[in-house]
């Protein structure tokens, strides 16, 4: 179309259309060219035209002239197409913004124009071009330029009714026959030139074959040309140094066209008192309420706080340089008496307009503290504003009760998503006659929802708007935030005030704020959210490679992380990014008396901020604990302590144990090597390394179950999430190995090669164990043989018992701990007593004398008689190494079960052979201890050592 | 609310047991394993008052173990909305304070305790009216409300309120009421 409007006429059209007609009454282009003009479709039009222009080229070459009959005769065919063009435009123009009219042809049109002149344009315009016809002379003409006008006449009224059918105006868009429209790239900024100089070379070269020019003011970087080929295209863009030669035109999809120039409607229905947004400047993303609308001149007054450097403004005013700062002042309530005391001069005025008095500094209006300031339409974002409980409480004044504010909380409402009512919610009317009243959801239809009120005397069900009700709780309500800023808590209402609730949630126990729309009923118990990513509540992360934490809280898309920092809790919010892991390794740990301190052991905490708090382990790392106090209710009730500031409950608090553990090692190796010679002579046949120094001890290498299988070893775990950790073997499936770990009392399931070598690991450990549990107590009863095994004992054991076998009391014999010192006391031995008890690890040294070759005999009888006991020293001779075990053998004899003694009775003679361990774990046994008392045990585990 | 109820339930026993104190092994067991448990549905077993039946036991094969069910009578605690509680403070904070009744925590927000009364922080954080004369504190009694129960599978959360009349502080008999 640039093509037929002349650029002169272009620029005054607005102003002087009547003038402009009279002196160019005969142009007929303008008829077409104007309707076009102001719409945006305009395939049909151009079709038309550009097969006149095309059928006759010389019209255009002497085009002044030529208006003469011929050029009537298109004249009428062209306003005869007009009605066609209007028609379509018209109905375009009801979807369009009228500002599409001036991105058809950029630059012509004052752009601060508003919409309504323009349309107001668009009218007046309509009718001229056939006024202007009129004026010709051919009566011919005129009778059906008449006619023409009235019909238009009627497709003008016809729109503004607003009948046109979908069917209609779908029969309007653009099909294969119609020219293309190429999307054309060219510098950045320079769209509207490009578009003009297009203009202009059509006026100059009216063979270029495009049809029209588009730049839209909301696409930058590219114009729309309109033309059948896209060699017409490149032909026009030859040479244009705005547009970028080497990219090709695109074409746009038939289907796309309309949506090209079609721009969506946004009806901006702004009130008084809605909440909107900035989009622009310093106060971008801030909310402001509108105190004033001009929608004549576009234009919203909104107050909003002001975010203003007092000091800064200050300066200014007095003339200073202000620098120029790249951060942005924090909101903040205007204050006259602080202004004044800088020096700035503060004015009260009163607008003529309203009557109300502003303070006003410089150009800026302020009144309670809030900054009064004129945007227009465009700056301001007005859809989906969602105000946080923060933003509203700061433009509540106080006193004013947020609930009275029916229009801001209307503003709230406008944001619901569908659905928002379902049958059932209890609901509460907020406005109209019936106000207050309450009832529940009945029935839902778009808008409307039908409730039965609560009130008796009432029809059954009442039909209200959407916008008229809201949501209502009581307390003690669990209920599940679904929207805002606290989406996805679940809690229970503590109180309503009005349309706020306060939310206890379940997760953090603290108190919420919440609007009663944006919450449901919730039956779930779950705690909301709790997981985000891989990450999930009460997760172990590791933030960097120097903190790590542990989430105790959920944000949206965002963790609170208590960091593993010990005595102050530091908090830090982290997005999911930001963590680098999951530590999900599981180790333990020493607690100040050097127990092992491993997840879900209860410990309290012995020193530091935390004193006094106790819990379950949560997590442990790099000596960390984070304990979990369900009556610490700050941070998720978690607590994060230095494992050396924490005792395990129920642990020993012995001070030696683990020195002793660290230092037995040497000796056990000293140990077990003098066991190996001792005993490869004896009645063990070699065998692997670690069955001779455990067969040392009683023969136990007929390991468990005699082969070489793991079964009944105690091992290490090499890797694996539980890497670190010992334990015996309970079972082997396969690759699987199932462990019964020492530390957790339970049995894990772990592949065969995250064991470690038994041989180096697993026998010092083990024989720790057992010397410990089973030699002290037993030290007593010990001396009626001290004769036999004295002379072993100085040479090799001696150092053992010393070092090792202290230590494992204090483990073992944790419960009892008192007894331990007096274990050498003779009678003390016995006091141990409660250790047989089922449940506590003790029972092992029961097993013990299985394996025991020779003096599992030992063990018999001292069960049947104990003066055997003198008569098989003979058999414990050879195995002198074990002297302490034999000690310890004698004592245990006694608990042993008849039935035992009676198996084993074969044992001593197959020697360290022994078929393996009868006693199983989980076996009872009656432990008859001096004789006459007898009670139930349970073996727990067998120990291949010695027997009690 | 108390109720005295009969649960069953079936108790898996270890063969260890089995000899002429099998019964006892049994409702020992069963005493240890559900005093002071909670279901969703029943509350706290509080006690466990006698056992109406043991049936036939049953073999579980592979593992020796047998399974018993056990019909037993119990008391147990539940509570309910509405229902009034006399509980102790456990711990007092800003937000309001807990209290326990029995195994059963209470949270009474400080929205649901009389407006006079603010939180005074200190080293014994407490709730004061404003003439002094009540305080909650730690190891106080409080009579309340309950307004709100949130039943897990193995806990009960209660919210509670002592707005009202003849609630609140009851550990000093002058200052109740």
């Amino acid at each position: 179309m640039p093509r037929r409007s002349r650029g002169e006429e272009e620029v005054d059209d607005m102003e002087e259309e009547e003038e402009e007609e009279e002196e160019r009454g005969g142009k007929r282009s303008r008829a077409g060219g104007r309707g076009k003009r102001s719409r945006g479709v305009e395939s049909f039009i151009d079709d038309a035209a550009s097969e006149d222009e095309d059928s006759d080229e010389d019209d255009d070459d002497d085009d002044d002239d030529d208006y003469g009959g011929g050029g009537r005769g298109r004249a009428s065919k062209r306003r005869r197409l007009s009605i066609l063009i209007d028609d379509m435009a018209q109905v375009d123009d009801d979807d369009d913004i009228d500002d599409d009219s001036s991105d058809v042809e950029p630059g012509f049109i004052d752009d601060t124009d508003a919409g309504v002149e323009i349309r107001h344009n668009d009218v007046v315009r309509r009718s001229i071009p056939h006024s202007s016809s009129m004026l010709e002379d051919d009566e011919d003409m005129q009778e059906i330029v008449r006619r023409l006008q009235n019909r238009y006449k009627e497709a003008s009224h016809f729109d503004y009714d607003e009948e046109v059918t979908e069917v209609e105006q779908q029969a309007l868009l653009p099909s294969v026959k119609d020219p293309k429209l190429w999307m054309v790239k060219c510098a950045i900024g320079h769209e509207r030139e490009t578009a003009v100089c297009l203009m202009q070379k059509f006026i100059d070269r009216p063979d270029l074959q495009i049809k029209s020019v588009v730049a839209l003011e909301h696409l930058k970087n590219f114009i729309y040309i309109e033309a059948e080929k896209e060699a017409h295209v490149k032909e026009a863009c030859k040479g244009l140094r705005n547009i970028i030669a080497s990219t090709k035109p695109t074409l746009v999809p038939i289907r796309e066209m309309a949506d090209v120039l079609s721009i969506e409607s946004k009806s901006v229905d702004l009130s008084r008192d809605s909440w909107v947004r900035m989009k622009l400047g310093m106060y971008k993303g801030d909310l402001a309420k509108v105190v004033d609308v001009d929608n004549v001149g576009q234009k919203v007054s909104v107050k909003l706080i002001p975010r203003i450097d007092l000091q800064v403004l200050a300066n200014k005013l007095d003339g200073q340089e202000v620098p120029k700062k790249s951060f942005i002042p924090p909101p903040r309530f205007f204050s006259v008496d602080e202004a004044r005391e800088l020096h700035i001069r503060v004015d009260r005025r009163r607008n003529r307009d309203s009557g109300e008095y502003f303070d006003v500094v410089g150009s800026l209006l302020f009144k309670d503290g809030f900054l009064h300031k004129t945007f227009s339409i465009k700056s301001i974002s007005t859809q989906n504003i969602k105000p946080t409980f923060d933003e509203l409480e700061k433009f509540k004044k106080p006193g004013d009760d947020l609930n009275e504010d029916v229009a801001s909380l209307s503003t709230l409402f406008t944001n619901r998503k569908k659905g928002h009512f379902m049958k059932g919610d209890a609901v509460i009317v907020i406005k109209g006659d019936l106000k207050n009243l309450k009832g529940s959801v009945e029935k839902v239809e778009d808008s409307t929802v039908h409730i039965q009120p609560k009130l008796a005397g009432l029809p059954r069900t009442l039909a209200f708007s959407e916008t008229n009700l809201c949501k209502y709780f009581n307390p003690g309500d669990h209920v599940k935030v679904i929207s805002g800023v606290q989406e996805g808590a679940i809690g229970m209402v503590v109180k309503v005030e009005g349309h706020v609730l306060i939310i206890l949630s379940d997760t953090t126990k603290e108190h919420i704020r919440v609007f009663a729309d944006h919450v449901v009923e919730s039956s779930e118990v779950t705690t909301g959210v709790t997981r985000i990513g891989d990450y999930e509540l009460h997760d172990l992360v590791l933030l960097n490679n120097s903190s790590f934490g542990i989430i105790i809280r959920l944000e949206s898309e965002a963790f609170q992380v208590l960091k593993g920092v010990p005595d102050k809790p530091e908090l830090v919010l982290v997005k999911l990014r930001e963590i680098k892991c999951k530590i999900d390794r599981r180790t333990s740990a020493k607690d100040r008396y050097n127990n092992i301190v491993s997840t879900k052991d209860v410990v309290r905490v012995a020193e530091g901020a935390c004193k006094g708090k106790r819990g379950p382990v949560e997590h442990i790392h790099r000596g960390i604990l984070f304990i979990y106090d369900r009556h610490y209710l700050e941070h998720s009730g978690f607590i994060c302590a230095k494992a050396q500031s924490c005792f395990l409950v129920g642990g020993s608090t012995g001070i030696h144990r683990g020195n002793a553990m660290d230092k037995a090692d040497p000796h056990f190796h000293a140990f077990g090597s003098q066991a190996r010679i001792l005993q490869s002579p004896g009645r063990l046949p070699p065998r692997g390394p670690h069955m001779n120094s455990g067969g040392r001890f009683g023969g136990r290498g007929s390991g468990g179950r005699g082969n070489d299988t793991l079964v009944n070893r105690c091992i290490k775990i090499r890797s694996g999430p539980y890497k670190g950790y010992r334990g015996r073997v309970k079972e082997l499936t396969g690759v699987l190995v199932r462990v019964e770990l020492e530390s957790l009392m339970k049995i894990v399931t772990v592949k065969r090669e995250d064991i470690g070598d038994t041989a180096a690991v697993a026998t010092p450990f083990r024989e720790t164990c057992y010397s410990r549990g089973v030699e002290t107590p037993v030290h007593p009863s010990r001396t009626p043989l001290h004769p036999i095994q004295t002379p072993m004992r100085n040479p090799g054991a001696t150092p053992v018992r010393d070092v090792m076998r202290t230590p494992m009391p204090s483990r073992a014999w944790v419960p009892l701990s008192p007894h331990r010192d007096n274990r050498e006391d003779g009678d003390s031995t016995w006091a141990s007593s409660p250790a047989y008890q089922p449940g506590t690890p003790r029972p092992r040294p029961y097993e013990a004398p299985t394996p025991g070759s020779g003096w599992a005999s030992w063990g018999d009888a001292s069960v049947n008689t104990p003066s055997t006991n003198v008569p098989s020293t003979p058999i414990g001779q050879p195995m002198t190494p074990d002297p302490a075990s034999y000690l310890a053998g004698t004592p245990s004899g006694q608990p042993m079960t008849p039935g035992y003694g009676g198996m084993e009775l074969m044992s001593p003679v197959i020697g360290g052979e022994a078929e393996g361990s009868w006693l199983l774990p989980d076996v009872l046994v009656n432990v008859s201890r001096g004789g006459d008392e007898v009670s139930n045990a349970v073996v727990k585990e067998v120990l291949l050592i010695t027997s009690w | 609310m108390f109720f005295h109820i009969v649960l069953e339930r079936n108790m898996q026993l270890h063969p260890r047991h089995f000899g002429p104190h099998l019964r006892d092994k049994l409702v020992s067991k069963l005493i240890k394993d559900v005093e002071g448990t909670c279901s969703g549905r029943h509350g706290f077993v509080v006690a466990i008052m006698g056992v109406e039946d043991i049936g036939k036991g049953l073999i579980r094969e592979g593992t020796g173990y047998v399974t018993f069910p056990v019909k037993y009578q119990c008391v147990v605690f539940r509570p309910f909305k509405g229902e009034i509680l006399e509980a102790v403070v456990t711990m007092v904070n800003k937000m309001g304070f807990f209290a326990e009744a029995g195994l059963v925590q209470i949270f009474v927000s400080n929205h649901l305790i009389l407006d006079d009364m603010k939180f005074q922080s200190g080293d014994v954080p407490s709730y004061t009216s404003s003439d002094g004369s009540v305080k909650i504190q730690k190891e106080s009694e409080v009579r309340l409300k309950i307004i709100g129960t949130r039943v897990d599978a193995t806990e009960i959360f209660c919210v509670g309120t002592i707005k009202d009349d003849f609630l609140g502080d009851i550990s000093d008999p002058g200052a109740a009421v």
